[in-house]
């Protein structure tokens, strides 16, 4: 075994040894359909690791959106365990440590762009002096400072998602969840909202999980995907993509990806 | 990307136009009052004064009761009730608009008793009124009350209902309390809702005190113009006819519109796109 060799090892050591940012054991989920039972979710188990970007993929109605809901603690799981950093999601007092991105931008339309930012911090007791500036901070962040005052219906779809996105960053959250989060975009603004959310997760080094039914989306962006089977869902495999981002569609190592999930789903 | 101008331009454009639009419209307003007067003018002349008093003679009134501080004293007092009443409606109305819109239970069980209220005339809370509070100021404040609560209720009944559960929603993910839930996301959706239903209200209020003046006071425009009328006063009528017409345009154009446009400047404005 040559010393190369051996580094490597020893990365991979500490890769396993660090605690996964999330946690799902046997997490189910049934909702009630009238007098039936419809179970969504059966039997999830899944490791994301720290500052990693974790896809979930899969045909629409196999719980993609509600195992995000899970995650975040908007839903509470019938069975099994949530764990997120150590602590089980519905008990996590530090509510900044996560963020959701919507599939719409869910800007309130009554308040300005920098002020639909600050809007993240105000369930605290941050003071609105703090709330100003970190919301300018985090407007910079997704270079859209000089529309600060901009009310919605002044901006276009993509400056709208990164606002969104700038409200979910000014937490400093360190798990980002997404629900088809550029879905609503036009091809063009949703490679530039890609490229928008590696160059944050390079600075920023949150982790990221993100559900998607795009194959292209989940193997430009993640390091690993999930592929979620129809109803009920359960996590069928996870694949990890291993080249360098940035990635591209027309690299072949890519489209490989991109058959080898479409045969999964 | 989108130029991220671009919806900006869009309105700095449209300023031009709209500029141009009302320069037109202030010429036609003009002509308007112009062939108003005229027609009033040339009617008069063949009909007795106390019919129709004609354009001289309403200003001869006019500067009389404006110099004798008549003017004044009883718009001030008709002013003061109405808004009385109005701020009274406006505060009970917002609250139980909203609670009736937020549970359920309570709104379907008191739905009708929103339309018999609207159905009841002023002229009769008039009268309820005069039997109950006499000759007072109460009585006006009380028929502008019970005029203005409903329509105020009923507009932030409908406001509630368009709530966008989105919001909620987000509010949720970002374990917001209730209360700022109510604040930050209720109130502001409620506001434009609540802000038509009082202009239509003030509105109302300004002629609903007219009559509760007339048969339930001692003072105030209403009474004057009872007065005025009982006197065979014509020329006193039509003057203070005018002066509550351009005291409610003055109070309509002057203050409401403004602050509504202040108010409710994130709408995408219908007439510029």
């Amino acid at each position: 075994m040559n010393h190369i060799e051996l580094t490597e090892q020893s990365r991979n050591d500490t890769t396993v040894q660090m605690p996964p940012a999330i946690r799902l054991s046997g997490v189910g989920k049934s909702f009630a359909n009238g007098s039936q039972r419809i179970e969504v979710l059966k039997d999830i188990n899944l490791i994301v690791p720290p500052q990693s970007i974790v896809g979930l993929i899969g045909v629409s109605g196999s719980g993609k959106s509600t195992l995000l809901n899970i995650i975040s603690g908007i839903l509470k799981p019938d069975r099994g365990q949530v764990c997120i950093c150590g602590a089980a999601s519905e008990e996590f007092n530090e509510w900044a440590s996560v963020s959701y991105v919507f599939q719409d931008d869910r800007l309130l339309p009554w308040r300005t762009a920098i002020r639909n930012v600050e809007f993240a911090l105000e369930s605290g007791s941050i003071t609105k002096q703090e709330r100003a500036q970190r919301a300018l901070q985090a407007l910079r962040l997704v270079e859209l400072e000089s529309f600060k005052d901009a009310f919605p219906y002044q901006l276009s779809g993509g400056m709208r998602s990164r606002v969104a996105l700038a409200r979910s960053l000014v937490t400093e959250p360190r798990i980002l969840l997404m629900d088809e989060p550029f879905s609503r975009l036009d091809a063009q603004t949703r490679g530039l909202m890609h490229e928008e959310l590696l160059r944050i997760y390079q600075l920023k080094r949150m982790t990221v999980v993100f559900v998607t039914h795009d194959v292209a989306e989940a193997v430009l962006l993640a390091d690993q995907v999930a592929v979620m089977s129809p109803r009920p869902g359960t996590v069928r495999e996870v694949v990890n993509i291993a080249p360098a981002r940035p990635r591209d569609i027309t690299q072949p190592e890519v489209t490989s990806y991109m058959q080898q999930l479409r045969a999964l789903i | 990307m989108a130029k991220p101008s671009e919806a900006i331009d869009d309105n700095s454009l449209a300023q031009p136009i709209s500029r141009r639009l009302r320069v037109d419209l202030i010429g036609q307003r003009l002509a308007l009052v112009v062939a108003v007067v005229g027609i009033w003018w040339l009617s008069s002349l063949k009909v007795p004064h106390y019919i129709l008093p004609g354009p001289t003679r309403v200003w001869d009134a006019l500067r009389l009761i404006v110099a004798n501080g008549d003017l004044w004293n009883n718009l001030a007092i008709t002013l003061w009730r109405v808004t009385v009443g109005f701020v009274v409606a406006a505060l009970v109305g917002l609250p139980l608009g909203i609670v009736l819109g937020a549970n359920k239970r309570a709104g379907e069980f008191f739905e009708p008793v929103i339309p018999v209220l609207n159905t009841v005339s002023s002229a009769i809370w008039a009268i309820f009124a005069i039997i109950w509070f006499g000759i007072s100021n109460a009585t006006t404040i009380f028929v502008v009350f019970m005029t203005a609560m409903p329509l105020i209720i009923t507009n932030v009944w409908q406001g509630t209902r368009t709530v966008n559960a989105d919001f909620i929603e987000l509010a949720q993910v970002l374990r917001m309390p209730q209360r700022k839930v109510m604040t930050k996301i209720y109130l502001p959706t409620i506001l434009p809702y609540f802000f038509s239903g009082a202009r239509l209200a003030f509105g109302f209020s300004w002629r609903v005190s007219l009559v509760a003046e007339t048969i339930g006071s001692s003072s105030g425009v209403g009474y004057r113009l009872r007065q005025a009328a009982d006197l065979i006063r014509t020329d006193q009528v039509f003057a203070w006819t005018l002066t509550l017409v351009v005291m409610m345009a003055t109070i309509e154009m002057g203050m409401m519109k403004p602050l509504e446009n202040y108010l409710f400047r994130w709408k995408k404005d219908a007439e510029t796109q």
